[in-house]
């Protein structure tokens, strides 16, 4: 049962991640061809400041897209768990209808949004708020409002499946002992729905950490993370094993992400 | 005095399914009051509308003499103990038990003392560190009740806190239920579908269908005197026999059933011509000489054997079942078939119009 599976699996995944781990410690020539060898510099150069840099670039955009994401996500997955009733199942295909729509597609949209002659500045002109345009394009804010807007939905789904099992009486019984409205919240559902914001936050960071489209459509660009980094070295710099290393790492620490949710997972689901 | 709790022209009404149609009740101090009733009946219902999980549509309800029928749940003078017991999973024993007073502020040293105490009472002061998951539904139980009790609440609600336990858990809870609410004197309000743990337990019982009260009686009263048919059939085991009214005369009527002629005790007999339900006990039908007064013939069709008890099914001439139960003397039991006289006596049976 598990061979097909595993076929795909090992095709998709495995190999290509081994070539990209194989590349890293290859040597390369003045045109940019790999060549066979074993050199340790491409990570070595890793720790230079510029690079360093771009990781504190890559840190600072995935864990404000995340803590933006949980702060909204949760509100949202709130509602529809518990105040939405019948408009539920609604609410949430609501949620998903973007993802039938390319990525590409959904943030140029933004990209018309947010400019000078777009919606936003147009109907606050229209409805006097500003007299000109405000330039919004190019912007940290714009790059922010796309990362939250591409990944806010899996925040709200993880959340939502974490909230619908508790059971209502839980909530009652809180009341009940006088608890009020926000000391409930505080004492019974929110640790109780812990699970579903680890896995929220993990959702949104590990990507988060890899984008870099966003930031280039959105944001101009302007601060290289690590996305763009591995997009130039591979494609403009032609330095295949220094993108390969800068990939390895990402996935280094997209491994260190989900190791620390399994752990945290572990530790909630042991007071239960 | 005033009541414990008071309902006045309480109605719950969900969009256009009314739960509750009209109640005034008054619950005293101190007693064990139950609202018993097959479900769907409100009995669940006026419990959350006094915890303050739903509102009244109209009406008011009254803790102490208090108003609160716009206090929120947490703002009430009363505990639950739910079905489910709706322990916190994510709390231990100890912590469960003291959030009552956590969220009061009560100090630290205090509250542990007073949730220790608490669970001492239940006998569950054994392993306060554990979780919820890792207890019996017994033991879930007696924590859920150290919990309610804790910050000793005025009024004490119960739904069905006994229904998932097994039968011989059950009676000790019961046992153990009424003792300690005797002891700490609170209010407890239990909500039950079972009629024999409402008679076992409770001081007064509230017999309750489609959201009205049918009854408000004590168990014997209920028992004895069941005011309706429903109340009669509902609580015990009761004997159904058609008839129809001979003769109606000064707190008595004459009715033809069984084949035979029955004189019935009843304050308002109905007109001569009346089809109606005599209602008896099985432990009041009694085997009489042949040619006793109220009594009628019939035939032994089953024996069940209960322990304390004989259950003898007989066959009328007009084919009614009357059943008689006797006590278990250790003679051995007549056989089936034999014939028999049944005396049903005038004060033992109850007369309703059908």
């Amino acid at each position: 049962m598990l061979a097909p599976s595993l076929l795909l699996l090992t095709l998709f995944v495995l190999v290509p991640l081994c070539v990209v781990a194989a590349y890293s410690f290859a040597l390369r020539d003045s045109y940019g061809a790999v060549l066979p060898g074993f050199t340790l510099d491409n990570y070595r150069d890793l720790f230079q400041a510029a690079y360093l840099q771009v990781f504190v670039n890559s840190f600072k955009l995935a864990a404000s897209t995340t803590a933006i994401c949980l702060l909204i996500g949760y509100p949202v997955a709130y509602f529809i768990a518990f105040k939405a009733g019948r408009a539920a199942p609604a609410l949430l295909l609501l949620l998903l209808i973007p993802f039938w729509i390319n990525f590409l597609i959904r943030i140029s949209a933004w990209v018309v949004l947010l400019g000078r002659g777009g919606l936003i500045n147009q109907g606050a002109i229209g409805l006097g708020l500003i007299d000109v345009p405000v330039g919004m394009l190019g912007t940290y804010g714009a790059t922010l409002v796309g990362m939250v807007y591409a990944f806010l939905p899996l925040t709200v789904f993880p959340i939502y499946a974490a909230l619908t099992p508790i059971d209502p009486r839980l909530r009652e019984a809180g009341a009940d002992l006088g608890a009020g409205p926000a000391e409930t919240f505080l004492r019974v559902t929110l640790p109780l729905s812990l699970p579903g914001v680890f896995a929220a936050a993990l959702f949104v960071f590990v990507p988060s950490m890899g984008v870099f489209a966003i930031p280039v459509l959105l944001g101009g660009g302007k601060e290289i993370i690590l996305g763009n980094l591995i997009v130039q070295l591979f494609l403009e710099f032609r330095n295949i094993p220094q993108g390969a290393a800068v990939s390895v790492l990402l996935l280094l620490i997209s491994g260190v992400g989900i190791l620390l949710y399994m752990r945290a997972l572990r530790r909630v689901e042991a007071m239960k | 005095m005033q009541g414990a709790v008071e309902l006045r022209g309480v109605v719950k009404r969900f969009n256009t399914f009314t739960a509750l149609r009209r109640m005034d009740l008054t619950i005293r101090q101190g007693e064990f009051f139950t609202m018993l009733g097959a479900s769907g009946c409100g009995k669940t219902t006026t419990l959350r509308l006094i915890a303050g999980f739903e509102l009244p549509t109209e009406g008011h309800i009254l803790i102490d003499g208090q108003d609160v029928s716009d206090v929120p749940a947490h703002l009430r003078p009363v505990h639950t103990v739910f079905q489910s017991y709706a322990l916190f999973p994510h709390l231990s024993i100890l912590d469960n038990v003291s959030f009552p007073l956590t969220v009061r502020r009560v100090p630290r040293r205090q509250r542990l003392e007073r949730a220790r105490a608490a669970l001492d009472l239940v006998q569950m002061g054994g392993f306060p560190d554990r979780k919820p998951s890792q207890l019996s539904g017994g033991q879930q139980q007696r924590v859920a009740l150290a919990r309610a009790l804790v910050n000793e609440p005025k009024v004490l609600l119960l739904d069905e806190p006994l229904g998932a336990l097994d039968l011989k858990l059950r009676k000790e809870m019961q046992h153990e239920l009424k003792q300690m609410q005797r002891r700490l004197g609170i209010t407890f309000v239990f909500v039950t579908h079972d009629q024999e743990e409402a008679l076992t337990m409770s001081d007064r019982i509230a017999l309750m269908r489609g959201g009205e009260i049918i009854q408000l009686d004590t168990p014997s009263g209920l028992y004895n005197a069941p005011s309706s048919l429903y109340a009669a059939e509902f609580i015990g085991e009761t004997n159904m026999i058609p008839g129809r009214v001979v003769e109606a005369g000064a707190g008595r009527a004459r009715v033809e059933a069984l084949g035979g002629h029955f004189d019935v005790a009843c304050s308002e007999p109905p007109a001569a011509g009346a089809a109606v339900t005599l209602t008896i006990r099985p432990e009041r039908v009694t085997p009489v000489a042949a040619n006793a007064s109220n009594s009628a013939g019939g035939r032994l069709v089953d024996v069940d054997f209960i322990g304390t008890d004989l259950r003898l099914v007989y066959t009328m001439s007009d084919g009614t079942r009357v059943t008689l139960r006797r006590q278990n003397t250790g003679a051995a039991p007549p056989q089936v078939g034999q014939g028999a006289q049944l005396g049903l006596a005038a004060d033992d049976l109850r007369l309703f119009v059908t």
